[in-house]
């Protein structure tokens, strides 16, 4: 019980810190909130939706997203798109999970050839 | 008024007081109305309340979904918190410390070493110290907890010293116009207990007498020192202001250099007047005739305490002294280093 309550939060930690970038690598095109959920899921990352509102309207307030509000089919939706601070923060982000995958994979690699 | 708007209502209903809250309201709606939809569609089944109740059980308690929007789901957050623990140490310390000392002044001076009277005086002493602890730490989480929620985030992540400590700083002269952010924070918590003990807690300043089966109680203070409470409240709370400007500015300015001054002049000028004023202290003649005769000097007692009490406000004169003279100095030096 405790292991896997443990090992519950090890994966919440790990995806909580690659949300932001999933949500800022798929908004160079204008989503939704409930598309962007749909449009990640489908790539098969779930995030829950206490999670991903909430960080959309931080984003939002640290400047590396805009939103706007459209009607649609008698709806309004709040349509969400990376900011020019965005899009200059995303390549650096990028890199750095680039650089953590590599580390990772050749330590994890090693790891394995020593068992 | 369908599920789903009752379901909105209560979400904003725990929200917490920020800005965009109609918005946050408008988007979960709106995402809530995407989410039938896209289930109807799928299980082509049509909208009914049954699939409402259904999805908003999925989606989470209102209470549950409002908690995620708060940026702080804490009292006193991670970035404040080493300073919250390092200003409660030094003012717990001082307090406990101060206590003790005038409870071991009280048990020796007011009854021999033995019986009952001693050990009541320390019980009670001790009991003293223990809620009045209780207390000041109150008082420290409110500070904080404003803190929190009154600075700006650059400000507190300033206070980070590990972070933001230069070694070269070392070598350097320090800016005279900086704040010092330790002395700030003590000085609001001090003043705020000075605040709080004054005004709600009177009956702590004095002193209890016990005879065999009766407690006597002469306050510290006569009625005509509380004549004086608003004018102390006042100076208090302008002090306490102007140190949250403080920190949230992180320098001194002229005005706020000019704006101390006028403070520590208010506060010498309100003591040199208390001094002043006659019967200003509950030990008198008059208290002392309610007790026993056996069991009290009143006369040695009234000079003791007469006599502490023009000391401290002999310190706390000196002290705004000081303060005083500081202020000004900063002030010439400032103007004197533009010039």
């Amino acid at each position: 019980m405790a292991n896997s309550e443990s090992l519950d939060n090890v994966v919440l930690e790990l995806r909580r810190g690659v949300i932001v970038l999933a949500v800022l690598s798929q908004l160079s095109d204008e989503q939704y909130g409930y598309s962007l959920l749909k449009l990640l899921s489908d790539q098969g990352l779930e995030v829950d939706q206490g999670t991903l509102y909430p960080l959309l309207r931080r984003l939002e307030t640290q400047g590396l997203l805009e939103s706007v509000w459209k009607l649609e089919e008698a709806r309004p939706r709040r349509y969400y798109i990376i900011s020019a601070e965005g899009k200059k923060l995303l390549p650096k982000l990028k890199k750095e999970w680039a650089g953590i995958v590599s580390v990772m994979d050749i330590m994890l690699a090693k790891q394995e050839r020593r068992k | 008024m369908n599920l789903i708007d009752r379901y909105v209502i209560e979400v904003g209903k725990h929200l917490p007081l920020l800005k965009g809250r109609e918005d946050i309201e408008k988007e979960l709606r709106s995402t809530l109305e995407d989410m039938l939809e896209d289930r109807a569609s799928t299980t082509g089944r049509l909208r009914d309340e049954a699939m409402e109740i259904e999805l908003l059980k999925e989606y989470g308690s209102p209470q549950k979904i409002a908690a995620t929007y708060n940026p702080r789901p804490y009292l006193i957050g991670p970035r404040l918190f080493p300073f919250f623990l390092m200003v409660l140490k030094i003012v717990i310390t001082v307090v406990v410390t101060v206590l003790l000392i005038l409870t071991g002044i009280r048990a020796v001076t007011d009854t021999p070493f033995m019986g009952m009277d001693f050990v009541n005086i320390i019980g009670r002493g001790l009991g003293g110290i223990v809620s009045t602890a209780i207390t000041v730490f109150g008082n420290i989480v409110l500070i904080f907890a404003i803190l929190e929620r009154v600075l700006p985030d650059a400000q507190i992540d300033a206070m980070k010293t590990d972070e933001t400590w230069d070694p070269a700083s070392l070598a350097k002269e320090p800016d005279p116009d900086s704040v010092k952010r330790g002395e700030l924070i003590t000085e609001i918590v001090f003043t705020f207990v000075g605040i709080a003990l004054l005004n709600l807690f009177p009956e702590i300043l004095g002193m209890s007498y016990f005879t065999q089966d009766k407690m006597f109680f002469i306050p510290m203070f006569s009625a005509e020192f509380f004549k004086f409470m608003p004018w102390i409240n006042a100076i208090f709370l302008a002090q306490i202001v102007l140190d949250i400007y403080l920190l949230r500015n992180a320098l001194w300015t002229p005005i706020t250099r000019v704006a101390k001054i006028l403070i520590e002049a208010a506060s010498i000028a309100l003591t040199v007047i208390i001094l002043r004023t006659p019967n200003i202290i509950g030990f008198t003649a008059e208290s002392f005739k309610n007790l026993p005769e056996s069991s009290v000097n009143g006369e040695s007692l009234m000079k003791i305490f007469n006599l502490s009490f023009s000391i401290s406000m002999a310190i706390v004169i000196i002290v705004a002294g000081i303060e005083l003279a500081k202020a000004v100095y900063g002030l010439f030096k400032t103007s004197y280093r533009k010039k």
